[in-house]
């Protein structure tokens, strides 16, 4: 019987500590499968998989960069010398184009003919550039070359200025718009809410009577738990107007939108974080102020900010940890263009909108979707960032404290 | 005892799965496939059909992967798409099911009423910046478009701008209804939606394919019968495998009561 | 000016803050209340969409979001509990312990849409649950799991140490202890940790997008592997998409009401519960 016991209570205890262990293994499997996916990005081709682009052997391009192809495609590079070829027009070839140039059943039933065609069409052409599928390359053709591949790079990916994943034949994986759309909203959302919600933790703390502050207490609460989309819902359909009619912009789905329902949002982090600070200044601290005939608003603002200043700094750098990682009601009522903010009352595109949005779309494990899992990592990095210096920083209060 | 009880469970499982269909692909055809669903299986209560978006992506993933019977697509498969799942052994059927129209709206208090379709790819590369280029007042053109790989965007990039890619930083929204509610808002704006989310909220543009000798209102007489000329089929995908599973919901929504809900729902019927 | 005024108005701009943000909070509310009220029926509770979106109920999302309540306090309350009782209890004061913390709060840092992201990768495409009700609560369970250990952690603190020491004198064994008087006394305050991750789950829709919710369902689902329709996700595909964005609003303002009641309604159950253990405890 009481050997039964001490097993049951190994087995409760290896149990425990299994439970013990699940939080720190959810996060290694998170940093696994976040990073193993996104930089799988950077040993993807920078042209779509699967595919190649050709040019004529008598070209004498040897190779061209992401943009350059883009470019190209979209018809803003027009002649081979602005990528340093000769003076000629270029003409872009694309795969399906085939299709209109020969009936279909000239390329055999399981289309076996196919690259012979298109070698055909490439050694007709000496000014063209093929996108075609590698599996039909015509690689007996000598008059084909075929343009080296080269992997998405670091540099292009944290320094591209274009975020367009699904231009063919050369997505565009530039993130910089989207970090600092990101940091632009989250920033002013700050702006906003720091005043705000110091004047009310002051409020509550130093001013409020017992029955105000069980009253407010409850209803910021209840603020924090109103679910992102619901707020996105009501920043579609009251605030995106409204800022639109008010301000007279051309457009309502701005930046300045998403600052403000993400102010609201983060309201309740920072009250009750610098509340808790304002709250544990000592007694004798309080006391001594007003002795010295300090009102009690001199030593608010002399004594207690001053003294719960690392409280205050640790609700700021949460409450931007709270912007950052919003969602939904981001990309309800921020517009999501991919551009680099440079006015509040313009549209901007977020890490997390972008994830929310693409993913769905994306097939899994292509340059596409490893590029969002590799958003996934940077978001992740930067709230990692931020919840240790908030821990820092409030470390620092508790240290004061004691 | 214990066997019969198994059997008689996996007996009930392959039986209700058998009866359940799932459809996921293309936001465009959500409510031609919802509202069908709902119908058909008023006729058969014995079907449960499920209905998910995603975008027409998702829905040939989602039939490569045998996650789902039925992938509605707003544009056709695409080659390699195509290659991929002769790789995995499955050869798909195609059924046209509807023509879906795009129509391209601004807002109701905009004076611009036609446009070719170079001034339209002018717009939506980036090119065309203000009204005034096109006949209109002098105000800043705001384009919006659905969110990237949706077949919508795929289709307007492949018909209206030939091939070329969209302005980065367009504004970009994450359904259809966003963008007419955004557009309704919004006077510079201007956007593509399908036939059936046109609104009074919204003003449509007549359209020129042949340099402004022509310009055409998008209406279902008028891509009925082929002016109109932004235009395109709305496809269902199956594999030939599960045939006999999804033929009755097929066979439905081709009969004249499933296009009955075709126009409803705003779409063009194929006969 | 002299300190006595400023005081004043510095005072009364604080008051109009405090105010400014129940304000807010009413504005929000107000408005869900005053255009979703008469869109609450017996019938858009029991009823499933109709028209497109456009007439009939929610009650297949209700139901969907019931299952996600259920699936991931099954998965995340029995290991959150037993992980705060072994951080608490047995690990002792050591680094280990403080390890655990620090990523129990990083895990409560991760932004929900992150959670999305390893959801299906994980859930969906490496274990091969595809888009199921499973997926979804492993999910949603795993994002409410620093909540539950965090709030069982503050009970099990709260426990003074002479009842522990108490208990083993008496010759009881540390799982007895546990069982028979740590736990019923943390107890209240472990359930109040529980009612608030069921608001939270209720509410979260960028962990659901990829690895659960559904635009349409006809039926209920009949196994975990099924999707399902749920609230928060509703809410969204009727708020940006759909044939007739004027005609499905009302149904839009009606689910968000439904979304709002069931997350306040938690909410507030939580800060009662509280409150009245918390009274009967110092009475005691």
């Amino acid at each position: 019987m009481k050997q039964i016991r001490q097993i049951i209570e190994r087995m409760v205890t290896v149990m425990l500590t299994l439970s013990g262990s699940v939080t720190s293994l959810a996060i290694l499997l998170i940093i696994i499968f976040l990073f193993k996916e996104g930089f799988g990005l950077f040993s993807s081709p920078s042209v779509e998989k699967g595919y190649a682009l050709c040019v004529q052997t008598s070209n004498p391009i040897e190779t061209l960069t992401p943009e350059q192809i883009k470019k190209i495609f979209d018809y803003e590079i027009t002649t081979w010398d602005e990528v340093g070829g000769s003076k000629e027009e270029i003409m872009v070839f694309r795969f399906d184009d085939i299709f209109s140039m020969y009936p279909e059943e000239e390329f055999g039933t399981d289309y076996e003919l196919l690259p012979e065609k298109l070698g055909e069409v490439i050694a007709q052409n000496p000014y063209i550039i093929a996108y075609i599928p590698e599996q039909y390359l015509p690689q007996k053709n000598t008059s084909v070359k075929t343009l080296p591949q080269k992997n998405i790079q670091i540099t292009d990916f944290f320094g591209g200025k274009e975020w367009l994943p699904t231009a063919t034949p050369s997505p565009q994986f530039g993130v910089l718009p989207l970090i600092m759309g990101t940091l632009w909203v989250s920033f002013f959302a700050i702006l906003i809410a720091l005043p705000l919600g110091m004047g009310v933790a002051i409020y509550m703390s130093e001013l409020a009577g017992a029955r105000t502050r069980k009253l407010l207490k409850p209803a910021i609460e209840l603020l924090a738990g109103i679910p992102s989309v619901v707020y996105g819902f009501f920043g579609l359909v009251v605030l995106v107007p409204l800022i639109q009619k008010a301000l007279n912009l051309p457009v309502g789905e701005t930046a300045f939108a998403g600052s403000l329902i993400l102010a609201i949002m983060a309201l309740p982090t920072i009250i009750t974080i610098a509340e808790d600070a304002m709250g544990g200044t000592p007694r004798a601290m309080r006391e001594a102020s007003l002795a010295l005939g300090a009102t009690r608003w001199q030593t608010i603002y002399k004594v207690i900010v001053p003294y719960a200043s690392s409280g205050i700094m640790a609700a700021v750098v949460l409450g931007i940890g709270r912007a950052i990682g919003e969602t939904m009601a981001v990309l309800m009522v921020t517009g999501n263009a991919a551009v680099m903010p440079n006015s509040l009352f313009q549209s901007v595109r977020t890490i997390p909108a972008t994830i929310a949005a693409e993913l769905g779309e994306a097939p899994a494990g292509g340059a596409h979707y490893q590029s969002l899992f590799l958003l996934g990592c940077i978001l992740f990095v930067i709230t990692m960032l931020i919840s240790a210096s908030a821990e820092i920083i409030s470390k620092r209060q508790h240290n004061k404290e004691i | 005892m214990k066997k019969t009880i198994l059997t008689t469970v996996i007996l009930i499982v392959a039986l209700f799965s058998a009866q359940a269909q799932r459809i996921k692909g293309s936001d465009t055809m959500l409510p031609l496939s919802q509202k069908a669903a709902e119908e058909f299986m008023k006729i058969k209560p014995s079907y449960a059909v499920t209905v998910t978006g995603g975008g027409s992506g998702v829905g040939i993933t989602a039939l490569l992967d045998g996650t789902t019977d039925l992938a509605q697509l707003s544009r056709k498969i695409k080659f390699d798409e195509k290659n991929k799942l002769k790789a995995k052994g499955k050869t798909v059927k195609e059924v046209t099911a509807a023509y879906d129209a795009l129509a391209i709206v601004v807002h109701p208090s905009n004076k611009v009423t036609n446009l070719t379709r170079e001034q339209l790819e002018g717009i939506f590369t980036g090119k065309i910046k203000n009204w005034k280029e096109v006949g209109g007042a002098n105000m800043p053109i705001v384009p919006y478009s659905r969110e990237t790989s949706s077949g919508t965007y795929e289709f307007f990039k492949e018909s209206v701008l030939k091939k070329k890619n969209y302005m980065s930083g367009i504004m970009s929204m994450p359904a259809t209804g966003a963008i007419i509610q955004s557009i309704s808002q919004t006077k510079g704006a201007i956007g593509y939606v399908g036939l059936a989310y046109l609104n009074k909220q919204v003003k449509a543009i007549h359209v020129s394919y042949d340099q402004g000798k022509t310009y055409i209102k998008p209406s279902v007489a008028n891509a009925k019968n082929k002016t109109y000329p932004i235009v395109r089929p709305l496809y269902y995908y199956y594999d030939t495998a599960k045939e006999s599973k999804v033929k009755p919901f097929i066979n439905y929504i081709l009969s004249a009561k499933g296009q009955k809900i075709v126009s409803q729902v705003g779409f063009i019927t194929v006969k | 000016m002299n300190k006595k005024t400023k005081q004043k108005i510095a005072f009364i701009i604080f008051r109009i803050l405090g105010l400014l943000v129940v304000g807010i909070l009413f504005w929000i509310l107000g408005f869900i209340l005053y255009n979703g009220i008469g869109a609450i029926s017996w019938d858009f509770l029991t009823t499933a969409p109709k028209e497109g979106m456009t007439a009939g109920g929610i009650f297949p999302a209700i139901v969907g979001t019931l299952y996600l309540i259920a699936g991931s306090v099954i998965f995340a309350f029995p290991i959150g509990v037993m992980s705060a009782i072994y951080m608490n209890e047995y690990a002792g004061n050591g680094w280990i312990v403080r390890f655990i913390r620090i990523m129990t709060n990083n895990l409560g840092s991760i932004p929900s849409i992150v959670f999305g992201l390893f959801g299906m990768a994980l859930f969906v495409n490496t274990l091969g649950f595809g888009d199921s009700i499973l997926a979804g609560s492993c999910t949603l369970g795993l994002l409410v799991l620093p909540l539950i250990i965090r709030t069982t952690e503050e009970a099990l603190k709260a426990i003074p140490d002479s009842y522990r020491t108490g208990s083993l004198a008496l010759g009881a064994s540390k799982l007895q202890t546990i069982r028979r008087v740590i736990l019923p006394m943390a107890f209240p305050n472990v359930i109040t940790g529980l009612i608030l991750s069921i608001g939270r789950v209720s509410g979260e829709t960028a962990p659901i997008l990829f690895t659960v919710a559904a635009y349409f369902l006809p039926k209920l689902p009949n196994s975990i592997f099924d999707q399902v329709m749920a609230l928060p996700y509703h809410l969204y595909v009727i708020a940006t998409s759909g044939t007739d964005i004027e005609a499905s609003r009302p149904i839009a303002y009606g689910t968000a009401l439904v979304l709002i009641a069931i997350v306040l309604l938690m909410n507030l159950l939580a800060t009662a519960l509280r409150r009245y253990f918390g009274r009967k405890v110092k009475t005691n």
